[in-house]
């Protein structure tokens, strides 16, 4: 199977550039992680991020024939040839497709994506309702992959101000979970015209989000709440 | 910009949208559905002062609803901030220009 | 490594969703009205005030000025009347931002193209 993999090496290269491979592949090679394994024993240089292998860890999100989805679940069948491997849009390529993650998780942080409840402990844990549960479902199951802050065309013009989909999806992740006092703060902290407001539903992260996530409608209901606190 | 926060921008766009489209819409059901009416009845109809009020409500939401979306567009795409703040001024002057003119316009049809 | 990192961003390379095109040809069709603001409230005053306000002579530059406009005035109607329902969570899955995006470019290339070829 053919590839175009953009190559990139600090040490050597002045600039990017594409090369083409053959992939001699076995029955047994589905995905497109699978691909890339048998790449890398025919060019060991070949530079790329991966762990759990399943679609759970995020670290192989990378733009496959021009979309944003993890290597470990896309299959190989069907796709398009050469299949074009590509690292995250507008992200600092570090080597090959390896990109620097520094300015998405700063953002992540910005956020506190921790509990906040200085309410004394319980005995055990702090309960929730079947219902107030189910208000996370659609929030927490987010990898931080990155595959749809990077196909935020509003992330690409202003990549240090706007949050982006998926610091915000886990923005709302927090404000609506029941055992969080800091709603409101959390709010507050976001209404801005750059961190929040960027966002015009363009919906590509929630076209890309390999966990068949939507920020988009996770941001929507931030403003929503933005907007009730004020009336 | 202190002026327009990004909340406080977002529900002056969408109210306009909302403003512009009851426009939009009575128009084109009046065109669609109500007697033949040419050039010379929106005249006569424009030269109502209540009409000419509405019109104004609609030249309102129209250079209110640009604003927002015009600075939405800058926001993105001017970075350096003198610069932003230049376009942002210019385009604001324009607007606020249109704007007084669309205003005498219709007033002075009413009269 | 004192070099600045490259960055992947070659738009010929990647495959927009038809939300995004629609989105944006809703920023376009938004600059293009903001831009010929002044031929609107000329084309009012020329309505409002004078005897014969407009010559029906319609060349070929005048067509293709009239499907842009026609285009523009539609398509960031559609997509801005998409926009509000989905600000009330109407069409806010992913399936159906989909087909209001189609909706959304097709019924506004329909409105251009009638401006094109009715008068």
């Amino acid at each position: 199977m053919r590839f175009r993999i953009y190559r990139y090496d600090p040490d050597k290269d002045r600039k990017p550039y594409w090369q083409d491979y053959e992939a001699l592949l076995q029955p047994f090679d589905r995905m497109v992680l699978d691909a890339l394994t048998r790449l890398k024993e025919q060019d060991d240089t070949i530079t790329y991020r991966r762990s759990c292998r399943e679609g759970v860890c995020g670290s192989d999100a990378m733009n496959i024939n021009g979309r944003n989805t993890l290597a470990c679940i896309t299959p190989l069948r069907g796709l398009a040839e050469p299949v074009t491997l590509a690292p995250l849009p507008s992200f600092p390529v570090i080597r090959d497709l390896v990109v620097d993650m520094t300015l998405f998780f700063k953002h992540y942080h910005d956020i506190r994506p921790y509990l906040i409840n200085a309410d004394a402990p319980p005995e055990r844990e702090r309960l929730q309702s079947l219902e107030e549960r189910e208000r996370l479902n659609g929030l927490y199951e987010c990898i931080l992959c990155a595959c749809c802050t990077s196909f935020c065309p509003s992330y690409w013009w202003n990549p240090d101000k706007y949050i982006g989909p998926a610091g915000l999806l886990q923005a709302e992740r927090f404000i609506v979970d029941s055992r969080d006092r800091a709603a409101a703060e959390r709010l507050a902290h976001l209404d801005d015209v750059y961190k929040l407001y960027r966002c015009r539903k363009i919906m590509n992260c929630a076209e890309v989000c390999p966990k068949g996530l939507n920020p988009a409608r996770a941001i929507e209901h931030i403003k929503v709440q933005l907007l009730r606190r004020s009336s | 910009m202190r002026l327009l926060s990004g909340q406080r921008a977002f529900v002056l766009q969408r109210l306009s949208a909302l403003v512009l489209l009851a426009g939009v819409a009575a128009a084109t059901l009046r065109l669609a559905f109500g007697a033949p009416a040419g050039l010379a009845e929106f005249r006569a109809w424009a030269a109502q002062p209540l009409a000419a009020a509405v019109l104004l409500l609609l030249a309102g939401a129209l250079f209110l609803h640009a604003w927002v979306g015009v600075r939405d567009v800058v926001l993105d795409y001017v970075h350096p901030l003198p610069l932003r703040t230049a376009v942002l001024l210019l385009v604001a002057g324009a607007l606020v220009l249109l704007g007084g003119w669309t205003a005498v316009i219709v007033v002075t049809h009413a009269l | 490594m004192s070099s600045e990192r490259p960055l992947f961003l070659n738009f010929a390379r990647l495959r927009f969703p038809v939300g995004a095109v629609a989105s944006i040809g809703h920023r376009i069709s938004g600059v293009l009205l903001f831009l010929t603001l002044p031929f609107w409230v000329w084309a009012l005053e020329r309505s409002l005030r004078s005897e014969r306000p407009f010559d029906w002579h319609i060349g070929p530059l005048a067509r293709v000025a009239l499907f842009l406009l026609a285009w523009a005035a539609a398509h960031h109607l559609f997509a801005g009347i998409r926009h509000l329902l989905s600000d009330v969570d109407i069409g806010s899955s992913l399936r159906a931002s989909r087909a209001s995006a189609w909706a959304a470019l097709i019924g506004a290339l329909a409105v251009g193209l009638a401006a094109l070829v009715l008068p």
